[in-house]
């Protein structure tokens, strides 16, 4: 066994652990859980998982991601490395910033927050009450006495038929175990927390009568790459905190695909249960419970949107099913969770609603968001785009609709794309080209001063619609104009360089190369042609469409000019387009407040076909055609133009 | 009543190219109905046969029928003249095997020699096949399009990695022919006539080459772009796939088993030359039925037999 120690750049903490010879560094970050970025589950492809070898010695070639310089310089690919000594190893910030200092679409600026109120208001308005059967009961009861040796529980249950009318009244185990403490030190005064149904009121909870915590309900949005969530009031729907984190399973790959090799694999389901719930969403929970001091205890209600794979690893279901031929997940729906049995940290009762899954590839998250994005209330058609590691589609109005997902791939978070990041700090988010100096203008997440690190998807679109713009590449995607930020490399391969190595964070330049146009280019055509198929396949084009929905964490910094002009969104009045911010996160939200939005929810999915677009014939044409800029039929895209 | 066909033309028609120079030059494309509908209006340029001829002579040339009509030749210039003989031939498509650097690596100044030769010996316009080689095929396009300016010749052809430097080259800055090489896919030939023209290439100077495959080997897919191909240039005025096509037949149906497997190896299967010849008649006679504008043929009655087949459907 040799010692491993890890430290980290710009942190004072440092982390042992003991690995087996030949393990890599990978294994052995993961086994210790230092979280190292490796989007392809480590299999050397990706190249995002380098760290610095400080002290000692490890064995693994130089791949094509590290030049010989920094590789003398004791860079290495953790996933390529085998330790073969004890081994001091600095992980790199931008490995380990994915997890603390993400920008989702979490709520956590003025302009979120107004979508996600607009989006409750207009649920609202379109006859889904928030309005849940829960309810406080204060009771007052008399003290036991030698001549009134009515039990502990019979005594509360008289107390709350004295003072809420009902039939029955139901005490589980929780409250039982801890009611003669409570009942004692309140002075047999006591609030009653629970849901009255069918005249059952079914107790959740006993607090001491002068408890003033109200009660909690709380949503998790669980995406492939980010978790976000918020804790509410129940009664008045009031957000009471919220949060955001990177999904723990991140280090098991970027995308549901190996996440599923990954639970596959020996102790695979465990690793991939803990790695969320353990790891993600009860540190996010208690979190949350700490702001807004409310004990996690007190959470009666939850509701959890995600896609099909995510919820499948939630449970410690088997999700290979879902990724083989005929796709067939264990489950659509699932009702009666409970949160005690997951171990999340809230009521043990507290039931645990889950947005259905329509598909393999469509899950709650999109049964959640097509809920918030109200196509279901309309008489014109719309369209909802959730654009994300899968990009997934929903289009129809109040009388039918219909759902697919394509795979966009990991480019829209800056997989796939070799100066490609999240984005979090230093993320270059929006770029322009002078036509004639052919300089770019960047614009960089995080604070003033702030040097680029790399690419985010909202940067990639802009980058690429405006070296076509400017001319300086083809509709293919490659370089046909020459100048100063047009390099190119030994095998000819062309780069346009965003950031000499003197002006990033990294010392490192950062350029997108043809590779990576190409890369991007496929995973805008999945969505277009995605669109297009669907559309088509109801003999509809998009000239009908008067309302599209963009969600996804990727959506806010869009720019829906170019995104038009590379082809990936139709080319119709930019009006049309609205941004609905993160529609998961409101649809959970609306479900655990409502039992209306819940059943709403369930309806809508049950109602929705879905389509499988990995079986259609025509949907491998219309995708190489789709990969084109800004489309091989230039005719579907008349506003966009060279100049 | 009497029957009163219908007459389909369409507005939209397929570009007409015209290859080499003088009284041999040769136009193919040009007609606005599909392949062979005579009925529907008059086809102006009947499809067109080239004889390949490969860089490295006599040796490749093995079958009685063609070493019978190629008897006393003694170079590639003495078979390009033969050749010109050819009943139903109209142009020579030299195609340098020898160039590929993984095979014989013969020097880019050696073919452009050849090619020279050859032009200087002949009247037929001349097509220049490639290697497969894409890096040494650019190179070796570019100094041929230079060395044969003003024949008028079409290299065979641009693709995806090299249309940048074959089309300036061949395209503008010789003014010869350009090909464009897809692989079976009706987009991608769209996307790469789109970058050729928008680079400077006109349409008019391009000939489609979509992929091919011998008949019984994934023909399907050749079938199926070709009559998309048509279908968008004709019904849809789709002016990006107006261009004509030219397919290589022979040295898809002279590479599979059914012409290389020796009678004495495969006794029940019959005489080698006649399956060889069989192979690239159908294949000829499917391509042309598709929209072909233009085939490239080897065997001598292969060529006689499609030849006589353009003949009775025009």
């Amino acid at each position: 066994m040799y010692q491993v120690t890890f430290r980290f750049e710009n942190s004072d903490n440092e982390v042992k652990a003991f690995a087996a010879p030949d393990t890599t560094l990978l294994e052995a970050a993961r086994a210790a859980n230092v979280a190292i970025d490796a989007p392809c589950s480590g299999n050397g492809s990706c190249g995002k998982c380098r760290v610095k070898l400080l002290e000692g010695e490890i064995e693994g070639p130089q791949t094509g991601h590290i030049t010989p310089e920094e590789y003398a310089d004791g860079w290495r690919l953790s996933c390529a490395s085998k330790i073969v000594s004890d081994v001091t190893i600095l992980v790199p910030d931008i490995a380990s910033a994915y997890q603390s200092r993400m920008k989702t679409a979490d709520l956590s600026s003025g302009e979120e927050m107004a979508i996600f109120e607009k989006l409750q208001a207009d649920v609202q308005a379109a006859g889904v009450p928030f309005a849940n059967d829960f309810e406080e009961v204060l009771v007052q009861m008399e003290e036991p006495t030698l001549d009134d040796t009515l039990p502990d529980t019979e005594r509360l249950i008289w107390g709350v038929k004295a003072a809420i009318e009902c039939e029955d009244v139901v005490l589980p185990y929780y409250v039982v175990r801890k009611l003669a403490a409570l009942l004692r030190k309140s002075n047999f005064a006591v609030k009653v927390v629970g849901e009255l149904k069918d005249g059952v009121f079914h107790v959740y909870d006993a607090v001491p009568g002068d408890d003033a915590v109200p009660l909690a309900g709380c949503a998790i949005d669980i995406g492939t790459t980010t978790v976000s969530a918020v804790l509410m009031d129940l009664k008045s729907g009031k957000l009471l905190a919220k949060a955001s984190s990177g999904n723990g399973q991140i280090r098991y790959g970027a995308d549901v695909i190996n996440r599923i090799i990954e639970q596959g694999k020996p102790g695979g389901v465990k690793r991939l249960q803990d790695a969320i719930i353990k790891e993600t969403l009860v540190p996010i929970i208690a979190a949350m419970c700490q702001s807004a001091n409310v004990p996690a205890k007190r959470i009666l209600r939850m509701c959890i949107a995600s896609n099909t794979t995510m919820n499948h690893l939630l449970l410690g279901v088997d999700a290979n099913p879902v990724r083989m031929e005929p796709y067939i997940p264990t489950f659509f729906s699932w009702r009666n969770l409970k949160a005690g049995e997951l171990g999340l940290p809230a009521n043990p009762n507290a039931r645990v609603l889950l947005a259905p899954n329509i598909g393999s590839y469509v899950g709650g998250d999109i049964t959640a968001g097509t809920l918030a994005s109200l196509i279901w209330d309309k008489d014109e058609f719309s369209l909802f785009i959730d654009l994300g590691t899968n990009g997934e589609l929903v289009f129809g109005n109040r009388d039918f609709m219909m759902s697919c997902a394509c795979s966009a791939g990991p480019a829209f978070e800056g997989g796939d794309i070799s100066c490609g990041m999240r984005a979090t700090d230093g993320a270059i988010e929006a770029v322009t080209i002078d036509k004639d100096t052919m300089r770019p203008t960047l614009k960089i997440v995080g604070g003033e001063g702030q040097k680029p690190v790399g690419l985010c998807g909202s940067g990639i679109i802009d980058v690429i619609a405006e070296l076509y713009r400017t001319s300086i590449i083809s509709a293919k995607g490659q370089f046909v104009r020459e100048g100063a930020r047009v390099l190119r490399d030994k095998h000819g391969m062309g780069r346009y360089v965003l950031a000499e190595a003197g002006e990033s964070e990294t010392g490192r330049e950062i350029a997108i190369t043809e590779v990576d146009i190409e890369s991007f280019i496929r995973a805008k055509g999945a969505i277009f042609s995605a669109i297009h198929v669907m559309l088509a396949s109801l003999d509809m084009d998009v000239s009908v469409l008067e309302h599209v929905y963009v969600a996804g964490g990727i959506g806010s910094g869009i720019n829906m000019e170019n995104a038009v002009r590379i082809g990936m969104l139709p080319d119709i009045d930019r009006s049309l387009f609205e941004y609905i911010g993160n529609s998961s996160l409101s649809g959970a939200y609306a479900m655990a407040l409502s039992e209306a939005a819940d059943e709403k929810v369930h309806e809508l999915a049950s109602n929705m076909t879905y389509m499988e677009l990995s079986t259609h014939p025509g949907y491998m044409d219309e995708f190489v055609a789709a990969c084109f800029l800004p489309h091989t039929d230039a005719a579907l895209f008349p506003s966009s133009v060279q100049e | 009543m009497p029957f009163v066909p219908k007459k389909q033309a369409y507005n939209a028609k397929i570009n007409e190219v015209v290859l080499g120079v003088g009284e041999k030059a040769t136009a193919i494309g040009g007609q606005n109905v599909l392949p062979f509908h005579t009925f529907d209006a008059e086809i102006k340029n009947a499809p067109k046969i080239g004889v390949e001829l490969t860089d490295f002579g006599m040796e490749e040339y093995t079958m009685p029928g063609e070493q019978a009509f190629y008897a006393g030749c003694e170079s590639v210039v003495d078979m390009a003249k033969r050749a010109e003989t050819m009943e139903g031939a109209s142009f020579i498509c030299l195609h340098f095997e020898g160039a590929d650097p993984n095979g014989a690596n013969k020097s880019v100044e050696e073919c452009v020699k050849l090619a020279k030769d050859v032009s200087d010996a002949t009247t037929m316009p001349l097509v220049i096949m490639g290697c497969k080689n894409v890096e040494k095929d650019t190179e070796l396009f570019n100094k041929i399009a230079e060395a044969l300016a003003g024949k008028n010749i079409l290299v065979l052809s641009a693709r995806d990695e090299n249309y940048k430097t074959v089309g300036a080259s061949a395209g503008l800055a010789y003014n010869q022919k350009v090909g464009a090489e897809s692989a079976v896919d009706i987009n991608l030939a769209k996307q790469l006539n789109t970058v050729m023209t928008q680079l400077g290439v006109s349409g008019q100077n391009i000939v489609m080459n979509i992929g091919s495959a011998a008949v019984g080997y994934g023909y399907e897919y050749v079938a199926s772009t070709l009559d998309r191909i048509k279908d968008a240039a004709l019904k849809q005025s789709d002016a990006m796939l107006q261009m004509p096509i030219m397919t290589p037949v022979s040295s898809d149906t002279w590479g599979v088993k059914e012409a290389i497997m020796p009678e004495a190896d495969m006794p029940e299967w019959g005489n080698q030359e006649e399956r060889g010849v069989e192979m690239e008649i159908a294949t000829a006679a499917a391509v042309l039925a598709g929209g072909s504008d233009a085939v490239i043929m080897r065997h001598p009655a292969a060529i006689k037999a499609i030849a006589a087949m353009i003949n009775a459907l025009m």
